[in-house]
C-alpha cells in the first residue's frame, strides 16, 4: 500500500511549493508543510544581489529546492538549481494551488508520465507544478481546463492505472459538449 | 558617616510606601498622583538623601528577590546552553556567570564570526553546536536589546557537554569531534579544552 497520509519531512534536493509567510532582513520565511517553517535566504536567485531582492508579499507560492535539513535547524531553500541557475523555480503566477498527500505527490511525479497526466494531456494544454509536500499547482488558459485536471487529480487517489485513465475520459467528455 | 536605616519590612506589588511629600520613590517603587506605590516583591529600604542635593528628601527603594542574582559583564566567563542553532549564529541561554547561577533569564547569541578564533568565514554552525549543548563562552558585550553577545573563540571555551543523538552524554575526542559511549558515533562540535 502506498504511503499516502505520511507527513511531509524536508529531505535536501526535494522540490516543493512553498508559501511565504513572513519576510525578515535577510531571509524571507517559507511554509513547505514540514515541521518546522523554512528559511529562503534573500540572495539566491539567478543573478540576485542585494540590488534586485524580490519583494514576495506574505501568502505567494513559490516553487523552491530544499538546501539543507539540518536537525535542529529550519530548512535551507533556494530559488536556483545546483549550478545557480533559476530553471523554474520561483513565485507562481495565476493557476490554482491545492493540496493533496504526499504519495500522490510522489504518483504525479514518477516517470515514466503518471496515466492520469498522460490522459488529460492529450486533450487539454495545461501547466502543472508538483511539490513532494503535497501541494500541486495547475494553471490554463481557461478556467474549466484547470477545474477538470484538478479534480481528476484529486479523484485519481486510490485508483488503479486503468480506472484512472477511464475516469479522466469521462471528465473529458462532460466539456466537449 | 551615613546611616542606611534598613526596615525589614516585605512588600508586594501596589502596597503604599509613602507619601510624595516626604520620599522620593526609587527602585522598584513608582509614584502616582501624590503615593509611592511598590512594584516589586521584596524588602522597603529607606535611604538618606544626598547632602548637596536641593531635594532633601529621602529614597525609598524596594529590593527584589533578583537584585542579588548576579549579572553577565563583559568579559565575564558564562556557561549557557545553547536553545537554537541558525546558519550564521546560535542562540543560548545563560545559566551561570562564573561559579553562580544566574537568578534570572539571560539570552545570548554565538555569532559565527565568534566560534573560534581562526577561518572565522568558513564556520558551519551546524558542525559547532547541536540544540542542548552545554557550553563555556565568555561575554563580548552587552549586545542588543535581545541577547548578550557570547565568544567561543579560544581553546577553554566551546561544548563543555552534549547528548547525542542517542540520548547518552558524549565524549571528547578532540577539539572538533565528541564520540558517543553507546554507539561510537562521533558528531562534530566546537570542544572545550577542558584541564591544565
Amino acid at each position: 500500500m502506498e504511503q499516502c497520509y505520511l507527513p511531509y519531512i524536508p529531505r535536501p534536493d526535494d522540490h516543493v511549493l512553498g508559501i511565504v509567510v513572513d519576510s525578515r532582513s535577510d531571509n524571507f520565511w517559507v511554509d513547505i508543510k514540514g515541521p518546522q517553517i523554512a528559511l529562503l535566504p534573500n540572495l539566491v536567485f539567478e543573478g540576485g544581489t542585494r540590488r534586485n531582492i524580490p519583494k514576495f508579499e506574505v501568502g505567494t507560492l513559490l516553487y523552491v529546492r530544499v538546501v539543507k535539513t539540518n536537525t535542529g535547524m529550519n530548512p535551507d531553500l533556494s530559488c536556483t538549481d545546483a549550478s545557480g541557475k533559476a530553471a523554474a523555480f520561483g513565485p507562481l503566477r495565476d493557476g490554482f494551488m491545492f493540496e493533496t498527500s504526499t504519495g500522490l505527490s510522489r504518483m504525479l511525479l514518477s516517470s515514466p508520465t503518471c496515466p492520469v497526466l498522460e490522459a488529460l494531456g492529450k486533450k487539454l494544454s495545461f501547466e502543472i507544478a508538483t511539490g513532494l509536500n503535497g501541494r500541486v499547482w495547475v494553471n490554463a488558459a481557461a478556467p474549466r481546463s484547470v477545474i477538470i485536471v484538478a479534480n481528476a487529480i484529486m479523484n485519481s487517489k486510490s485508483l488503479s492505472g486503468t480506472q484512472k485513465r477511464i475516469m479522466v475520459e469521462k471528465l473529458l467528455a462532460k466539456i466537449s459538449d | 558617616m551615613k546611616d542606611t536605616e534598613v526596615t525589614a519590612e516585605l512588600v508586594t506589588p501596589g502596597d503604599v510606601l509613602g507619601n510624595a511629600t516626604e520620599l522620593k520613590a526609587g527602585k522598584g517603587a513608582y509614584l502616582n498622583d501624590t503615593t509611592i506605590y511598590a512594584s516589586l516583591t521584596g524588602t522597603r529600604r529607606i535611604l538618606p538623601p544626598l547632602p548637596e542635593s536641593l531635594d532633601q528628601r529621602a529614597t525609598v527603594e524596594v529590593t527584589g528577590h533578583k537584585a542579588h542574582g548576579p549579572v553577565p559583564e563583559p568579559g565575564s566567563l558564562v556557561i549557557a546552553r545553547v536553545t537554537k542553532v541558525m546558519a550564521r549564529m546560535a542562540a543560548a541561554d545563560i545559566l551561570c556567570v562564573g561559579p553562580k547561577a544566574v537568578c534570572e533569564k539571560f539570552a545570548g547569541i554565538i555569532r559565527q564570526q565568534d566560534v573560534r578564533a581562526t577561518e572565522i568565514d568558513k564556520v558551519d554552525m551546524h558542525l559547532s553546536f547541536r540544540p542542548g549543548d552545554i557550553v563555556r563562552a565568555l561575554v563580548l558585550s552587552l549586545g542588543d536589546a535581545r541577547a548578550y553577545y557570547l565568544s567561543t573563540a579560544k581553546n577553554e571555551l566551546g561544548v563543555v557537554s552534549a547528548e547525542s543523538a542517542a540520548g547518552e552524554t558524549m565524549v571528547p575526542i578532540s577539539w572538533t569531534e565528541m564520540q558517543c559511549p553507546l554507539s561510537s558515533q562521533t558528531e562534530p562540535r566546537k570542544v572545550a579544552k577542558v584541564g591544565s
